[in-house]
Protein backbone atom coordinates (compact mmCIF):
# COMPACT_ATOMS: atom_id res chain seq x y z
CA UNK A 1 0.00 0.00 0.00
CA UNK A 2 2.73 2.62 1.06
CA UNK A 3 6.25 2.46 1.02
CA UNK A 4 8.31 0.65 3.94
CA UNK A 5 8.80 2.95 6.76
CA UNK A 6 13.05 3.30 7.45
CA UNK A 7 14.58 1.29 9.89
CA UNK A 8 13.81 3.05 13.21
CA UNK A 9 16.42 3.58 15.86
CA UNK A 10 17.12 0.48 18.39
CA UNK A 11 14.86 0.93 21.46
CA UNK A 12 12.11 2.87 19.88
CA UNK A 13 10.66 -0.40 18.14
CA UNK A 14 8.89 -1.74 21.25
CA UNK A 15 7.09 2.10 21.97
CA UNK A 16 6.45 2.26 18.30
CA UNK A 17 4.53 -1.12 18.02
CA UNK A 18 2.62 -0.80 21.40
CA UNK A 19 1.33 2.25 20.02
CA UNK A 20 0.92 1.33 16.50
CA UNK A 21 -1.76 -1.40 17.78
CA UNK A 22 -3.55 0.43 20.07
CA UNK A 23 -3.40 3.42 18.16
CA UNK A 24 -5.28 0.76 15.06
CA UNK A 25 -7.47 -0.73 17.33
CA UNK A 26 -8.99 2.52 17.76
CA UNK A 27 -10.45 3.32 14.82
CA UNK A 28 -12.40 0.07 15.18
CA UNK A 29 -16.06 1.91 15.37
CA UNK A 30 -14.88 3.84 12.02
CA UNK A 31 -14.07 1.30 10.15
CA UNK A 32 -17.10 -0.52 11.10
CA UNK A 33 -19.42 2.25 10.45
CA UNK A 34 -18.32 2.72 7.07
CA UNK A 35 -18.09 -1.25 6.64
CA UNK A 36 -21.29 -1.22 7.34
CA UNK A 37 -22.72 1.35 4.83
CA UNK A 38 -20.17 -0.33 2.13
CA UNK A 39 -21.59 -3.48 2.92
CA UNK A 40 -25.16 -2.94 3.51
CA UNK A 41 -25.30 -5.81 6.31
CA UNK A 42 -23.91 -6.68 9.52
CA UNK A 43 -22.28 -10.18 8.91
CA UNK A 44 -20.79 -8.65 5.52
CA UNK A 45 -19.12 -5.75 7.47
CA UNK A 46 -17.81 -7.78 10.03
CA UNK A 47 -15.65 -9.73 7.97
CA UNK A 48 -14.93 -6.87 6.21
CA UNK A 49 -13.25 -5.26 9.23
CA UNK A 50 -11.47 -8.33 10.50
CA UNK A 51 -9.94 -9.14 7.19
CA UNK A 52 -8.69 -5.60 6.90
CA UNK A 53 -7.19 -5.25 10.69
CA UNK A 54 -5.52 -8.98 9.33
CA UNK A 55 -4.17 -7.03 6.53
CA UNK A 56 -3.12 -4.17 8.47
CA UNK A 57 -1.23 -5.81 11.17
CA UNK A 58 0.56 -8.26 8.80
CA UNK A 59 1.59 -5.28 7.00
CA UNK A 60 2.38 -2.98 10.12
CA UNK A 61 6.02 -2.33 9.17
CA UNK A 62 4.49 -0.99 5.46
CA UNK A 63 2.86 2.23 7.01
CA UNK A 64 5.18 5.16 6.27
CA UNK A 65 4.11 7.07 8.91
CA UNK A 66 0.99 10.23 8.35
CA UNK A 67 -2.29 9.40 9.10
CA UNK A 68 -3.35 5.73 10.60
CA UNK A 69 -6.79 6.19 9.95
CA UNK A 70 -6.44 6.90 6.50
CA UNK A 71 -4.19 3.93 6.22
CA UNK A 72 -6.81 1.89 7.85
CA UNK A 73 -9.46 2.75 5.13
CA UNK A 74 -7.52 2.46 2.44
CA UNK A 75 -6.64 -1.26 3.25
CA UNK A 76 -10.35 -1.59 3.83
CA UNK A 77 -10.94 -0.08 0.77
CA UNK A 78 -8.62 -2.61 -1.35
CA UNK A 79 -10.34 -5.61 0.83
CA UNK A 80 -13.88 -4.39 -0.14
CA UNK A 81 -13.16 -4.47 -3.56
CA UNK A 82 -11.18 -7.63 -3.38
CA UNK A 83 -13.97 -9.53 -1.48
CA UNK A 84 -17.28 -7.70 -3.51
CA UNK A 85 -16.52 -6.58 -6.39
CA UNK A 86 -13.95 -8.48 -8.25
CA UNK A 87 -16.17 -9.83 -10.57
CA UNK A 88 -17.43 -6.55 -11.85
CA UNK A 89 -14.74 -4.77 -14.04
CA UNK A 90 -14.00 -1.30 -12.41
CA UNK A 91 -15.47 1.35 -15.21
CA UNK A 92 -12.10 4.08 -15.85
CA UNK A 93 -15.07 6.78 -15.96
CA UNK A 94 -17.53 6.67 -13.32
CA UNK A 95 -21.04 8.33 -12.80
CA UNK A 96 -19.20 10.55 -10.52
CA UNK A 97 -17.03 11.81 -13.56
CA UNK A 98 -18.27 14.39 -15.28
CA UNK A 99 -16.62 16.04 -18.34
CA UNK A 100 -19.13 18.65 -19.17
CA UNK A 101 -20.45 21.42 -16.71
CA UNK A 102 -20.29 19.56 -13.19
CA UNK A 103 -23.65 21.66 -11.60
CA UNK A 104 -25.76 21.03 -14.71
CA UNK A 105 -28.03 18.63 -12.23
CA UNK A 106 -27.32 21.19 -9.63
CA UNK A 107 -29.11 23.45 -11.70
CA UNK A 108 -32.20 21.35 -12.02
CA UNK A 109 -32.64 20.71 -8.09
CA UNK A 110 -34.70 23.58 -6.67
CA UNK A 111 -32.73 25.34 -4.73
CA UNK A 112 -35.42 26.73 -2.85
CA UNK A 113 -36.49 27.03 0.93
CA UNK A 114 -38.79 24.02 0.12
CA UNK A 115 -35.35 22.19 -0.20
CA UNK A 116 -33.79 24.20 2.49
CA UNK A 117 -36.71 23.45 4.96
CA UNK A 118 -36.57 19.45 3.87
CA UNK A 119 -32.87 19.19 4.73
CA UNK A 120 -33.33 20.82 7.62
CA UNK A 121 -36.28 18.80 9.07
CA UNK A 122 -34.47 15.01 7.95
CA UNK A 123 -33.86 12.63 10.72
CA UNK A 124 -31.04 10.54 10.65
CA UNK A 125 -32.96 7.38 9.24
CA UNK A 126 -34.01 9.49 6.13
CA UNK A 127 -31.18 10.66 5.08
CA UNK A 128 -29.23 6.59 5.94
CA UNK A 129 -32.05 5.50 3.50
CA UNK A 130 -31.29 8.07 1.12
CA UNK A 131 -27.40 7.02 1.37
CA UNK A 132 -28.08 3.52 1.08
CA UNK A 133 -29.71 4.39 -2.27
CA UNK A 134 -26.60 5.68 -3.65
CA UNK A 135 -24.28 3.92 -5.42
CA UNK A 136 -21.16 2.61 -3.68
CA UNK A 137 -19.17 4.86 -5.42
CA UNK A 138 -21.18 7.79 -4.54
CA UNK A 139 -21.80 6.61 -0.76
CA UNK A 140 -18.07 6.34 -0.24
CA UNK A 141 -16.70 9.63 -1.00
CA UNK A 142 -19.72 10.87 0.98
CA UNK A 143 -19.13 9.09 3.94
CA UNK A 144 -14.95 9.62 3.50
CA UNK A 145 -15.79 13.20 3.59
CA UNK A 146 -18.08 13.26 6.79
CA UNK A 147 -15.15 11.51 8.36
CA UNK A 148 -13.38 13.74 8.09
CA UNK A 149 -10.66 12.52 5.73
CA UNK A 150 -8.70 15.47 3.45
CA UNK A 151 -8.83 15.64 -0.39
CA UNK A 152 -5.11 14.20 -0.29
CA UNK A 153 -6.63 11.59 2.04
CA UNK A 154 -9.64 10.84 0.45
CA UNK A 155 -7.71 10.23 -3.27
CA UNK A 156 -5.39 8.19 -1.12
CA UNK A 157 -8.34 5.75 0.17
CA UNK A 158 -9.78 5.67 -3.33
CA UNK A 159 -6.73 5.83 -5.80
CA UNK A 160 -8.13 8.72 -7.51
CA UNK A 161 -6.16 11.35 -8.40
CA UNK A 162 -6.37 14.46 -5.80
CA UNK A 163 -7.54 17.09 -8.38
CA UNK A 164 -10.92 14.93 -8.65
CA UNK A 165 -12.03 14.84 -5.37
CA UNK A 166 -13.62 17.67 -5.41
CA UNK A 167 -15.69 17.30 -8.49
CA UNK A 168 -16.95 13.82 -7.56
CA UNK A 169 -17.73 14.83 -3.82
CA UNK A 170 -19.75 17.87 -5.34
CA UNK A 171 -21.49 15.40 -7.86
CA UNK A 172 -22.05 12.78 -4.99
CA UNK A 173 -23.68 15.50 -2.58
CA UNK A 174 -25.56 16.33 -5.89
CA UNK A 175 -26.88 13.01 -6.21
CA UNK A 176 -27.65 12.51 -2.55
CA UNK A 177 -29.78 15.64 -2.89
CA UNK A 178 -31.86 13.93 -5.44
CA UNK A 179 -32.44 10.79 -3.66
CA UNK A 180 -33.64 13.04 -0.43
CA UNK A 181 -35.37 15.39 -2.87
CA UNK A 182 -37.53 11.99 -4.17
CA UNK A 183 -38.26 10.84 -0.66
CA UNK A 184 -40.14 13.90 0.61
CA UNK A 185 -42.03 14.65 -2.19
CA UNK B 1 -13.58 39.30 -8.50
CA UNK B 2 -15.24 35.92 -8.31
CA UNK B 3 -18.21 35.06 -10.15
CA UNK B 4 -20.61 31.94 -9.65
CA UNK B 5 -18.79 29.68 -11.59
CA UNK B 6 -15.90 29.93 -8.93
CA UNK B 7 -17.50 30.24 -6.16
CA UNK B 8 -19.78 27.12 -6.10
CA UNK B 9 -17.24 24.64 -6.26
CA UNK B 10 -16.06 26.38 -3.16
CA UNK B 11 -18.92 26.39 -1.23
CA UNK B 12 -18.79 22.84 0.58
CA UNK B 13 -15.44 23.74 1.65
CA UNK B 14 -16.50 27.01 2.86
CA UNK B 15 -19.22 25.83 5.13
CA UNK B 16 -17.18 23.25 6.93
CA UNK B 17 -14.26 26.08 7.21
CA UNK B 18 -11.97 24.64 5.62
CA UNK B 19 -11.16 27.48 2.91
CA UNK B 20 -7.53 29.84 2.99
CA UNK B 21 -7.88 33.04 4.03
CA UNK B 22 -7.67 34.45 0.87
CA UNK B 23 -10.22 32.12 -0.69
CA UNK B 24 -12.48 32.58 1.79
CA UNK B 25 -12.47 36.38 1.51
CA UNK B 26 -13.23 35.82 -2.51
CA UNK B 27 -15.94 33.68 -1.56
CA UNK B 28 -17.60 36.24 0.96
CA UNK B 29 -17.08 39.32 -0.77
CA UNK B 30 -19.13 37.13 -3.50
CA UNK B 31 -21.81 35.79 -1.36
CA UNK B 32 -22.45 39.51 -0.08
CA UNK B 33 -23.91 40.24 -3.78
CA UNK B 34 -25.24 36.92 -4.67
CA UNK B 35 -28.77 35.78 -3.67
CA UNK B 36 -28.23 32.38 -5.65
CA UNK B 37 -25.37 31.67 -4.24
CA UNK B 38 -26.02 32.47 -0.51
CA UNK B 39 -29.04 30.35 -0.84
CA UNK B 40 -27.29 27.28 -2.20
CA UNK B 41 -24.38 27.79 0.75
CA UNK B 42 -27.24 27.54 3.07
CA UNK B 43 -28.65 23.82 1.03
CA UNK B 44 -24.81 22.71 1.44
CA UNK B 45 -24.60 23.52 5.10
CA UNK B 46 -28.06 22.35 5.73
CA UNK B 47 -26.87 18.74 3.69
CA UNK B 48 -23.27 18.48 6.04
CA UNK B 49 -25.89 18.94 8.98
CA UNK B 50 -27.92 16.41 7.73
CA UNK B 51 -25.12 14.02 7.43
CA UNK B 52 -23.66 14.67 10.82
CA UNK B 53 -27.34 13.05 11.89
CA UNK B 54 -26.18 9.92 10.22
CA UNK B 55 -26.67 6.90 13.03
CA UNK B 56 -23.19 5.61 13.72
CA UNK B 57 -22.95 1.96 13.55
CA UNK B 58 -20.60 0.57 16.88
CA UNK B 59 -18.65 -2.40 16.24
CA UNK B 60 -20.22 -5.39 17.67
CA UNK B 61 -18.51 -6.57 21.19
CA UNK B 62 -17.39 -9.51 19.49
CA UNK B 63 -16.15 -8.23 16.44
CA UNK B 64 -14.01 -5.89 18.73
CA UNK B 65 -12.74 -8.71 20.92
CA UNK B 66 -11.44 -11.09 17.26
CA UNK B 67 -9.94 -7.90 16.56
CA UNK B 68 -7.90 -7.65 19.82
CA UNK B 69 -6.94 -11.25 19.32
CA UNK B 70 -5.68 -10.80 16.12
CA UNK B 71 -3.38 -7.71 16.99
CA UNK B 72 -2.17 -10.26 20.16
CA UNK B 73 -1.58 -12.97 17.93
CA UNK B 74 0.60 -10.81 14.97
CA UNK B 75 4.12 -11.10 15.88
CA UNK B 76 4.54 -7.54 13.93
CA UNK B 77 7.02 -8.03 10.88
CA UNK B 78 9.64 -5.14 11.97
CA UNK B 79 10.02 -3.04 14.39
CA UNK B 80 7.96 0.25 14.10
CA UNK B 81 9.90 3.50 13.51
CA UNK B 82 10.04 6.43 15.34
CA UNK B 83 6.67 7.27 17.43
CA UNK B 84 3.59 7.56 15.38
CA UNK B 85 4.06 11.34 13.98
CA UNK B 86 0.81 13.51 14.29
CA UNK B 87 -2.17 13.08 11.69
CA UNK B 88 -1.09 15.22 8.57
CA UNK B 89 -4.08 17.77 8.89
CA UNK B 90 -5.95 18.31 12.12
CA UNK B 91 -8.82 17.25 13.12
CA UNK B 92 -11.84 19.48 11.35
CA UNK B 93 -14.01 20.94 13.54
CA UNK B 94 -16.99 18.98 12.16
CA UNK B 95 -15.15 15.41 13.12
CA UNK B 96 -16.76 13.76 15.90
CA UNK B 97 -15.16 13.32 19.28
CA UNK B 98 -15.53 9.79 20.10
CA UNK B 99 -16.79 8.85 23.87
CA UNK B 100 -15.26 5.43 23.17
CA UNK B 101 -12.43 6.30 22.94
CA UNK B 102 -10.65 6.24 26.60
CA UNK B 103 -12.10 3.45 27.50
CA UNK B 104 -10.94 1.07 24.52
CA UNK B 105 -7.48 2.85 24.82
CA UNK B 106 -7.69 1.10 28.40
CA UNK B 107 -9.39 -2.01 26.98
CA UNK B 108 -6.95 -2.70 24.38
CA UNK B 109 -3.77 -2.34 27.10
CA UNK B 110 -3.65 -6.05 27.88
CA UNK B 111 -4.01 -6.61 24.02
CA UNK B 112 -0.77 -4.55 23.74
CA UNK B 113 1.61 -6.21 26.15
CA UNK B 114 0.94 -9.48 23.93
CA UNK B 115 1.75 -7.78 21.12
CA UNK B 116 5.37 -6.34 23.06
CA UNK B 117 6.26 -10.40 24.12
CA UNK B 118 5.62 -11.40 20.50
CA UNK B 119 7.41 -8.84 18.65
CA UNK B 120 10.32 -10.29 16.64
CA UNK B 121 13.38 -8.80 16.88
CA UNK B 122 14.73 -6.59 14.07
CA UNK B 123 16.13 -9.36 11.27
CA UNK B 124 18.01 -9.12 7.59
CA UNK B 125 14.60 -8.11 6.10
CA UNK B 126 15.43 -4.47 7.30
CA UNK B 127 17.42 -4.10 4.88
CA UNK B 128 15.72 -2.56 1.78
CA UNK B 129 16.68 -5.20 -0.04
CA UNK B 130 14.10 -7.21 2.39
CA UNK B 131 11.65 -4.83 1.43
CA UNK B 132 9.98 -6.88 -0.93
CA UNK B 133 10.68 -10.75 0.83
CA UNK B 134 8.91 -8.96 3.45
CA UNK B 135 5.92 -7.77 1.56
CA UNK B 136 5.71 -11.15 0.21
CA UNK B 137 5.50 -12.93 3.38
CA UNK B 138 2.82 -9.92 4.29
CA UNK B 139 0.88 -11.27 1.06
CA UNK B 140 0.96 -14.91 2.76
CA UNK B 141 -0.17 -14.22 5.85
CA UNK B 142 -2.85 -12.25 4.70
CA UNK B 143 -3.66 -15.47 2.30
CA UNK B 144 -3.80 -17.90 4.37
CA UNK B 145 -5.29 -15.88 7.32
CA UNK B 146 -7.64 -15.32 5.19
CA UNK B 147 -11.59 -16.77 5.38
CA UNK B 148 -11.41 -17.10 1.59
CA UNK B 149 -8.13 -17.60 0.39
CA UNK B 150 -9.13 -18.71 -2.61
CA UNK B 151 -11.68 -16.73 -4.53
CA UNK B 152 -11.92 -18.87 -7.44
CA UNK B 153 -11.46 -22.85 -6.31
CA UNK B 154 -9.33 -24.99 -8.78
CA UNK B 155 -10.66 -26.81 -10.95
CA UNK B 156 -7.09 -26.72 -12.52
CA UNK B 157 -4.93 -24.14 -14.13
CA UNK B 158 -6.91 -23.63 -17.05
CA UNK B 159 -9.65 -23.04 -15.10
CA UNK B 160 -7.71 -20.44 -12.83
CA UNK B 161 -5.72 -18.19 -15.39
CA UNK B 162 -8.62 -17.38 -17.02
CA UNK B 163 -9.97 -16.06 -14.01
CA UNK B 164 -7.92 -13.31 -13.77
CA UNK B 165 -9.15 -12.10 -17.50
CA UNK B 166 -10.42 -8.52 -17.33
CA UNK B 167 -9.27 -8.47 -13.25
CA UNK B 168 -5.60 -7.53 -13.95
CA UNK B 169 -3.29 -5.40 -16.79
CA UNK B 170 -1.48 -8.17 -17.48
CA UNK B 171 -1.50 -12.03 -17.81
CA UNK B 172 0.03 -14.27 -15.22
CA UNK B 173 2.49 -16.81 -17.13
CA UNK B 174 2.12 -20.20 -14.94
CA UNK B 175 2.91 -22.48 -16.63
CA UNK B 176 2.52 -25.34 -13.93
CA UNK B 177 -0.88 -26.62 -13.71
CA UNK B 178 -0.23 -28.54 -10.19
CA UNK B 179 0.74 -32.32 -9.71
CA UNK B 180 0.32 -34.70 -7.00
CA UNK B 181 3.26 -33.08 -4.99
CA UNK B 182 2.17 -29.23 -5.34
CA UNK B 183 -1.67 -29.48 -5.67
CA UNK B 184 -2.93 -26.42 -7.20
CA UNK B 185 -5.56 -24.89 -4.56
CA UNK B 186 -6.72 -21.94 -6.28
CA UNK B 187 -6.55 -18.39 -6.84
CA UNK B 188 -7.23 -14.86 -5.79
CA UNK B 189 -6.91 -11.10 -6.45
CA UNK B 190 -4.25 -9.63 -4.16
CA UNK B 191 -1.61 -6.61 -3.63
CA UNK B 192 1.72 -6.82 -3.87
CA UNK B 193 2.96 -2.99 -2.48
CA UNK B 194 1.12 -0.65 -4.54
CA UNK B 195 -0.21 -2.92 -7.64
CA UNK B 196 -2.95 -5.35 -8.39
CA UNK B 197 -0.86 -9.04 -8.41
CA UNK B 198 -2.19 -12.78 -9.07
CA UNK B 199 -2.27 -14.71 -6.34
CA UNK B 200 -2.11 -18.81 -6.67
CA UNK B 201 -2.00 -21.22 -4.12
CA UNK B 202 -0.38 -24.65 -3.71
CA UNK B 203 -0.20 -27.01 -1.10
CA UNK B 204 2.28 -29.08 -0.23
CA UNK B 205 1.05 -31.83 1.75
CA UNK B 206 -0.40 -29.72 4.70
CA UNK B 207 1.51 -26.92 4.33
CA UNK B 208 -0.04 -23.67 2.30
CA UNK B 209 2.54 -21.73 -0.68
CA UNK B 210 1.54 -18.57 -2.00
CA UNK B 211 2.82 -17.91 -5.77
CA UNK B 212 2.47 -13.88 -6.20
CA UNK B 213 2.84 -12.96 -9.99
CA UNK B 214 2.88 -8.97 -10.44
CA UNK B 215 4.53 -6.47 -12.96
CA UNK B 216 8.00 -5.36 -11.18
CA UNK B 217 8.19 -2.13 -12.68
CA UNK B 218 9.33 0.28 -10.34
CA UNK B 219 10.01 -1.93 -7.33
CA UNK B 220 13.61 -1.84 -5.17
CA UNK B 221 14.48 -5.44 -6.76
CA UNK B 222 16.76 -6.71 -4.38
CA UNK B 223 20.25 -6.55 -5.62
CA UNK B 224 21.22 -10.06 -4.97
CA UNK B 225 22.80 -12.28 -4.08
CA UNK B 226 21.13 -14.08 -6.38
CA UNK B 227 21.34 -17.87 -7.31
CA UNK B 228 20.72 -19.53 -10.80
CA UNK B 229 17.63 -22.23 -10.65
CA UNK B 230 17.86 -22.99 -14.42
CA UNK B 231 17.76 -20.18 -16.57
CA UNK B 232 16.04 -18.42 -13.30
CA UNK B 233 18.25 -15.79 -11.22
CA UNK B 234 16.12 -16.40 -7.94
CA UNK B 235 16.57 -14.05 -4.73
CA UNK B 236 16.37 -16.46 -1.91
CA UNK B 237 15.57 -15.39 2.07
CA UNK B 238 14.60 -16.41 4.91
CA UNK B 239 12.17 -14.41 6.87
CA UNK B 240 10.14 -14.98 10.39
CA UNK B 241 10.41 -18.40 9.56
CA UNK B 242 9.10 -18.61 6.07
CA UNK B 243 11.24 -18.93 3.06
CA UNK B 244 10.81 -16.72 -0.18
CA UNK B 245 11.80 -16.66 -3.60
CA UNK B 246 11.89 -13.84 -5.62
CA UNK B 247 12.31 -13.55 -9.28
CA UNK B 248 11.66 -12.11 -12.70
CA UNK B 249 11.18 -13.35 -15.80
CA UNK B 250 10.34 -11.77 -19.27
CA UNK B 251 8.57 -8.74 -17.63
CA UNK B 252 6.64 -10.57 -14.75
CA UNK B 253 7.83 -10.50 -11.06
CA UNK B 254 7.40 -13.87 -9.15
CA UNK B 255 7.38 -14.13 -5.77
CA UNK B 256 6.76 -17.59 -3.84
CA UNK B 257 6.33 -17.75 -0.34
CA UNK B 258 5.82 -20.70 2.16
CA UNK B 259 6.78 -22.38 5.51
CA UNK B 260 8.33 -25.58 3.53
CA UNK B 261 11.91 -26.12 3.23
CA UNK B 262 13.69 -23.78 0.61
CA UNK B 263 14.57 -27.06 -1.56
CA UNK B 264 10.88 -27.72 -2.11
CA UNK B 265 9.89 -23.82 -3.00
CA UNK B 266 12.96 -24.23 -5.56
CA UNK B 267 11.78 -27.67 -7.26
CA UNK B 268 8.30 -25.66 -7.24
CA UNK B 269 9.88 -22.17 -8.66
CA UNK B 270 11.26 -24.63 -11.58
CA UNK B 271 7.92 -25.86 -12.71
CA UNK B 272 6.06 -22.65 -12.56
CA UNK B 273 8.70 -20.95 -15.18
CA UNK B 274 9.24 -24.22 -17.00
CA UNK B 275 8.88 -22.90 -20.66
CA UNK B 276 5.41 -23.57 -22.11
CA UNK B 277 4.31 -26.24 -24.22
Amino acid sequence: VSPARPAPAAGEAAAGDAAFGREALGHVDALYDHARRLTRNDADAEELVQECYARAFAGARTFAGGNLKAWLFTIMRHTFIDQHRRNQPRPALGELDVVDGADDRDRELLRDDRELDRLRRLVGAEIEAALASLSEEARAIVLLDVEGFTETEVAEVLGCPVGTVKSRLARARVLLREKLAEYRR
Amino acid sequence: MSGCEDTRPLLPDHAAGRLSDGARGAVAAHLERCEGCRQALAVETALGDALQRLPRHRAPASLRRRVESLLAATSPPAPAPTPMPAPVAPARPRARVRAWAAPLAAACASAAVVFLVMRTPAGPHDAPAGALVSEAVNDHLRVVQSARPAEIESGGIHQVKPWFTGKLDFAPRVAFAGDDEFPLVGGSLGYFRDRKAAVFLFKRRLHAITLLVFTPDGLPWPAGPAQRLGRLEVVEEASRGFSALLWREQGLGYALVSDVNAADLERLAAKINAPEN
